[in-house]
């Protein structure tokens, strides 16, 4: 039973049960891939509380750290990590906006409920997506914003991956403050997450596994 | 003048009615505007940005040539001012931007948790006078100009019978540390040493409340000043959380700006839609809950309607993509569903830099018709 412990002990916040919890294990000789499925698990718990306002932003913000202090317990290469993922992002904040507090806490977030997150960072050009998208090869693009002004580059960073011929191989996800399902149809993105919650559901649902 | 005198007196007291939410003839409309208005005139973001007269005049200027509005809500604009309010670096046109980009917030953590210690022990005063001078390189020289400028602002405004809601802007605690430690950092330290944030949060509040005294009554004319918030929003916090770090704080500001006989004007940016009936704590027919379009407006009339008077709340994705037609549809849906008692039309926030003029000019003129 100590599946249930550790995801009921993520989804109820209990950092210390869970660090705890997660060396128990690992030193019982559970493989350290099925502790990672546990926490994925409880990411989950997390996100159906959030999404009946039992929990808010701040909650999904402490779960995917304490997640990550997890992690850093599982001794676990890239390979086999990449076989537990269900999905892969691209991310960045676009082009003339420098904000990163929205797309950091996205990020972490989508890692946590795994989605490997390639960060771009901010203010990332139109060319720097494309190239991302075809070194990583990723399902979704995330493009994250907070300003007005940049629903061009967000529109010609879409239009960048068209021209290359990219776009019917990703789904791309636009949040941020001023951001919504207008802004979404405006700069041709195939979905509006207005938190990080919202990405995680968007990103599930468009990969085919939500 | 002596037209404009009455015109400003006449205005003032359609302002003071509509907080008090007694009946108007009609419903006042008083949007918010900063970047927006270089447009409008034909100035740059960088000569704005860098001489604050000019910044005051393009606003006046820009505003008024749109429409008929009832009053600004600040009397001009400075970005270094968003230093001073969230303990954060900006970055500005024509310094470290490009000159037609405009300005925006670094969220860095600049503030550590050793500061909370830092500032329990001596002071917030003594501390950000070190922060100031090794963190965000003497913001107070950068802003120096604006403040010089401030009651020139005024009397410009006033000069063309038009108030001004708001002298400037006042907050809680939480904002100013959270801008500083970046809110992830932040709500990590609430969660994980409440005890240690909360001393520092207390030690803050007599430098602030100072502050907030010494803002109204250097603006005796304007109107209010607005008690800010953005992170403080109920979208991001637990309930826990903001019943201890957030509502009592604003509870006190709103206090000291009433004593000072202020308009406290809620600028309340995000989503407030859970706390919204926690407000009617707060006394009643004396304050101003301006919202963006993230809060549910209608939701806040039926519940704060007889308690509070609401500003809003045309959203910027609208005023940046929409048709003069949707603006003016959406403009005049909240003059009906929210007036004609206790309602100011505005814009969600500040009007964007990429705002559509013609849209603009259909806001107001939903008020005028």
């Amino acid at each position: 039973m100590t599946t249930h412990v550790l995801v009921q002990a993520l989804g109820d916040l209990e950092e210390a049960a869970v660090l705890e919890q997660v060396q128990r294990e690992l030193a019982d000789g559970v493989p350290a891939l099925t502790v990672l499925e546990e926490l994925q698990k409880g990411m989950v718990l997390v996100g159906e509380r959030f999404e009946c306002d039992e929990y808010f932003l701040s909650e999904l913000i402490f779960a995917a750290d304490i997640f990550k202090q997890a992690n850093s317990y599982l001794a676990i290469d890239l390979e086999q990590r990449a076989g537990r993922m269900i999905g892969a992002m691209v991310l960045g904040t676009v082009k003339n906006d420098i904000h990163d507090f929205g797309k950091d806490i996205v990020g972490m977030v989508l890692r946590s409920n795994g989605i490997e997150v390639v960060d771009l960072g901010v203010n990332v050009g139109y060319e720097r997506f494309v190239e991302a998208v075809e070194e990583h090869k990723p399902g979704l693009v995330g493009i994250s914003c907070l300003l007005t002004t940049v629903y061009e580059d967000m529109k010609a960073t879409i239009d960048a991956l068209k021209a290359a011929g990219l776009r019917d191989q990703v789904k791309i996800l636009i949040g941020g403050g001023p951001t919504d399902q207008v802004v979404a149809d405006y700069v041709g993105a195939d979905a509006c997450c207005r938190n990080a919650q919202e990405a995680v559901d968007a990103a599930k649902r468009l990969l085919g596994v939500g | 003048m002596g037209d404009m005198t009455g015109l400003l007196e006449q205005r003032r007291r359609l302002l003071r009615d509509t907080v008090a939410l007694r009946q108007t003839q009609r419903v006042p409309v008083v949007p918010l505007a900063n970047a927006f208005t270089v447009k409008v005139v034909g100035v740059s973001l960088k000569d704005f940005c860098a001489d604050p007269v000019l910044a005051y005049e393009t606003i006046i200027q820009g505003l008024t040539s749109l429409g008929e509005i009832d009053a600004t809500q600040q009397p001009g604009y400075s970005p270094w001012l968003l230093q001073l309010l969230w303990n954060s670096r900006v970055k500005v046109p024509g310094v470290d931007l490009p000159d037609d980009t405009l300005w925006q917030v670094e969220e860095l953590e600049l503030i550590t948790p050793e500061d909370y210690d830092t500032i329990i022990d001596g002071g917030y005063g003594a501390f950000l006078e070190r922060f100031y001078a090794e963190t965000l390189g003497d913001p107070l020289v950068k802003v120096g100009p604006y403040m010089e400028s401030a009651p020139a602002a005024v009397a410009a405004w006033e000069a063309k019978g038009l108030p001004v809601l708001a002298s400037g802007v006042v907050t809680i605690p939480f904002e100013a540390l959270c801008g500083g430690r970046s809110l992830r950092a932040f709500v990590l330290d609430l969660i994980r040493m409440p005890d240690r944030v909360q001393a520092a949060m207390d030690a803050m509040m007599p430098a602030m409340i100072e502050g907030a005294r010494g803002m109204l009554r250097a603006f005796p004319t304007a109107m209010g000043v607005w008690v800010g918030g953005w992170r403080t929003a109920s979208q991001f916090l637990s309930p826990t959380l903001w019943e201890r770090f957030v509502f009592p704080y604003y509870t006190t500001m709103v206090d000291v700006v009433l004593e000072e006989g202020g308009i406290p004007v809620l600028h309340f940016d995000a989503n407030w839609n859970r706390d919204l009936e926690r407000l009617r704590e707060l006394p009643a027919k004396k304050c101003i809950l301006s919202t963006d379009g993230a809060t549910n407006i209608r939701r806040a009339k039926e519940l704060l309607g007889d308690r509070m008077c609401l500003m809003g709340d045309t959203p910027a994705p609208l005023l940046t993509l929409g048709t003069p037609d949707e603006v003016y549809d959406y403009a005049s849906a909240l003059i009906r569903d929210l007036g004609p008692t206790g309602f100011i039309l505005s814009s969600g926030c500040d009007i964007p830099y990429s705002a559509q003029i013609e849209n603009v000019r259909a806001l107001i003129a939903a008020a005028n018709d």
